[in-house]
């Protein structure tokens, strides 16, 4: 019951997370699951499925077809309309029933690229999982088929943008002042994993001199990227003025050293006042990071998602619940994160800072731009 | 890294054959690792003097959370092998097919091949292939080649021909082959002639036949396999020939 929550949302599922990676990359992604509570994709996680076309699709699996593990109508059905769409690829994303009766995504996603001939995943989501591991696993994979050729580096120094996606970075600007950002240090943007590129720019990251990794979801593209390229990667997103301007500097000390580096730092230990940021374990951090630096706080970041012990800094915790977080609340003064953690924070200083992965579009409007500019604090009312 | 996965019908003595072909291959100086994928999760009780290992299914209701390390869900046995069992739900609640496929899972994300670098993997696999799960040890990245272990008996040979056309139906999805067949004979009627005849039909090779053996009985009461107890009965020699074989074949 480490899971259970009575007071506040839960997050999107790494279902989500897939689809959402692969939103605007042009291919056919097809949810392997019963109609219904999956359309919550559509009407709560994905703002923009009213703005930009992509082929999402839910296979609408039957009792009787989950009984008999019929695989054979997925494949057909895939087929059918891959020869009529013609996707640049098809992820065939896993879900609870799936997951239940074993089916092989992998393997049905070989039989149908032996068919169309169009790259085609499988992707072992369960709808138990968060949608950080959904993205990590998308990004990956579309990075393991895609990024295999070793392009000549571009002229300017360049970057790539990993782990972008609208569940952690909304629709507020964030993703585009980050790139403005990289300009201003005169840093191009090489591509954008996975808002505002294509696949084709995608598939030239070798081109970029260093990969910048602005969530969790975009780690393991990165250290792939590393391997088979050998492009350093810094984590972290440049939230506030000065850290903004320590990570822009840590972007370029990778491009001269070749060296990839955690850019989150724990400044203050012992502040008069401490502070809770839930969330995503590289927006949190970076931002903890971030406020640290302008104001004598100790925040403190706790992650109820996937994480890796790497990516924390000191004082920083992974949490396993509602009950696990209540408990860590009890040291703070104040908590900073999305208004639906407001239950849980009673007389406590209450910072909302909306994410769109744990309440959906509800506050969209509220949701504010952080990248690259001043973080004004004041006590009790909002960040 | 040789994968073998070992089907047959129920009670028809793959564990007996499982545990003896990791002690023969054991024996033979190979690091080997032996996965139980039996909610019963009796595989390896031969190869660890009769004291199993934990299964990974009562872990995970034990404690509510992954392992996070090898030495929690796993044993050495006799000769080094790596005895692990996937156990499963609660009788009568939950699935076991998914057992094994979570089992598999936690293994992978624990790197257990990376670690321990095995020569052989031996997967001990509950009578037939009748769902999902119980097809994972035959997936792409588990087992490259499956051993179908049979006697003369009727209902031994119809779950046979039912493993061998299962695997047929997966035949574009990359999974292992059937290498050959196991005779483990019970002392029926004309038992090499009618094990013969299914072969021929399915177009396989027995590439082995043991023989009814008092000894297995004595020694897995013992909690040791023919292998321990005694390397150089004929029976013994039976199982390290087919291990030879088999390591000779990769």
């Amino acid at each position: 019951m480490k899971q259970a929550v009575g007071f506040i949302s839960t997050y999107s599922s790494d279902e989500f997370g897939i689809c959402s990676a692969l939103y605007e990359l042009g291919g056919m992604v097809v949810m392997h699951d019963a109609s219904g509570c999956n359309s919550t994709y559509t009407t709560h996680d994905e703002p923009r499925w009213y703005e930009i076309d992509s082929m999402i699709f839910i296979s609408a699996i039957s009792e009787m077809e989950a009984v008999m593990g019929d695989d054979e109508k997925l494949i057909q059905d895939i087929i059918e309309t891959a020869e009529q769409l013609q996707p640049a690829f098809i992820a065939i994303v896993g879900a609870p029933i799936p997951y239940m009766i074993g089916t092989d995504l992998e393997a049905i996603a070989m039989v149908v690229e032996g068919e169309t001939g169009i790259p085609s995943f499988g992707f072992a989501a369960n709808g138990m999982q968060n949608y950080t591991k959904g993205i990590s696993m998308a990004l990956e994979a579309i990075t393991k088929r895609f990024c295999t050729e070793a392009f000549q580096k571009t002229e300017q120094i360049s970057a790539n943008i990993l782990g972008a996606t609208p569940l952690d970075f909304s629709l507020n600007g964030s993703v585009d002042s980050i790139k403005t950002w990289l300009l201003e240090h005169g840093i191009g943007v090489n591509s954008c994993f996975a808002m505002g590129s294509s696949l084709e720019e995608i598939q030239s990251a070798s081109k970029a001199h260093v990969n910048l990794v602005i969530s969790y979801g975009g780690l393991e593209a990165a250290k792939l990227l590393k391997e088979r390229f050998d492009i350093p990667y810094v984590v972290g997103v440049p939230f506030g003025r000065r850290y903004a301007d320590i990570l822009a500097n840590k972007l370029k000390n990778a491009v001269q050293t070749g060296q990839s580096r955690i850019a989150t730092q724990k400044i203050h230990q012992n502040a008069k006042k401490r502070l809770a940021l839930i969330g995503e374990t590289v927006f949190a951090t970076s931002l903890a990071s971030a406020i640290e630096l302008e104001y004598d706080l100790d925040v403190r970041v706790f992650v109820p998602l996937d994480t890796k012990a790497e990516l924390l800094r000191d004082g920083d915790e992974w949490t396993s619940g509602e009950d696990d977080l209540n408990e860590r609340l009890k040291d703070v003064d104040g908590v900073i994160a999305d208004p639906l953690y407001r239950p849980l924070c009673g007389q406590l200083e209450f910072y909302p800072l909306p994410h769109e992965a744990f309440s959906g579009r509800i506050y969209d409007k509220e949701n504010p731009d952080l990248i690259n500019r001043d973080l004004r604090y004041r006590e009790e009312t909002s960040c | 890294m040789l994968k073998l996965a070992i089907y047959g019908k129920g009670g028809i003595g793959k564990s007996t054959t499982t545990g003896n072909l990791a002690a023969a291959f054991a024996s033979l100086g190979k690091k080997v690792i032996q996965i139980g994928c039996d909610p019963k999760a009796d595989s390896t009780i031969n190869l660890l003097g009769g004291n199993p290992v934990r299964p990974v299914m009562d872990y995970l209701r034990e404690f509510d959370e992954e392992p996070e390390e090898i030495e929690q869900i796993a044993k050495e046995g006799f000769g080094g092998v790596l005895c692990i069992e996937t156990g499963g739900p609660t009788p009568g609640l939950g699935c076991a097919g998914r057992g094994i496929i979570t089992t598999f899972s936690l293994l992978e994300d624990l790197e257990l091949f990376e670690i321990y670098k095995p020569d052989v993997v031996l997967y001990d696999v509950l009578g037939d292939v009748v769902c999902g799960g119980f097809a994972a040890p035959i997936r792409e990245g588990y087992a490259n080649e499956i051993l179908i272990v049979t006697s003369g008996e009727k209902m031994a040979l119809y779950a046979a021909n039912n493993i061998k056309t299962a695997v047929d139906n997966f035949e574009d999805r990359g999974y292992a082959t059937v290498k050959g067949i196991i005779l483990n004979r019970r002392n029926v009627e004309n038992e090499r002639e009618k094990v013969e005849v299914f072969a021929k039909e399915s177009n396989l090779e027995i590439i082995a036949d043991i023989p009814r053996s008092d000894e297995i009985i004595r020694y897995e009461d013992q909690g040791k396999t023919v292998i321990e107890g005694n390397p150089d009965l004929e029976i013994s020699k039976i199982y390290i020939d087919l291990a030879k074989r088999l390591l000779e074949e990769e």
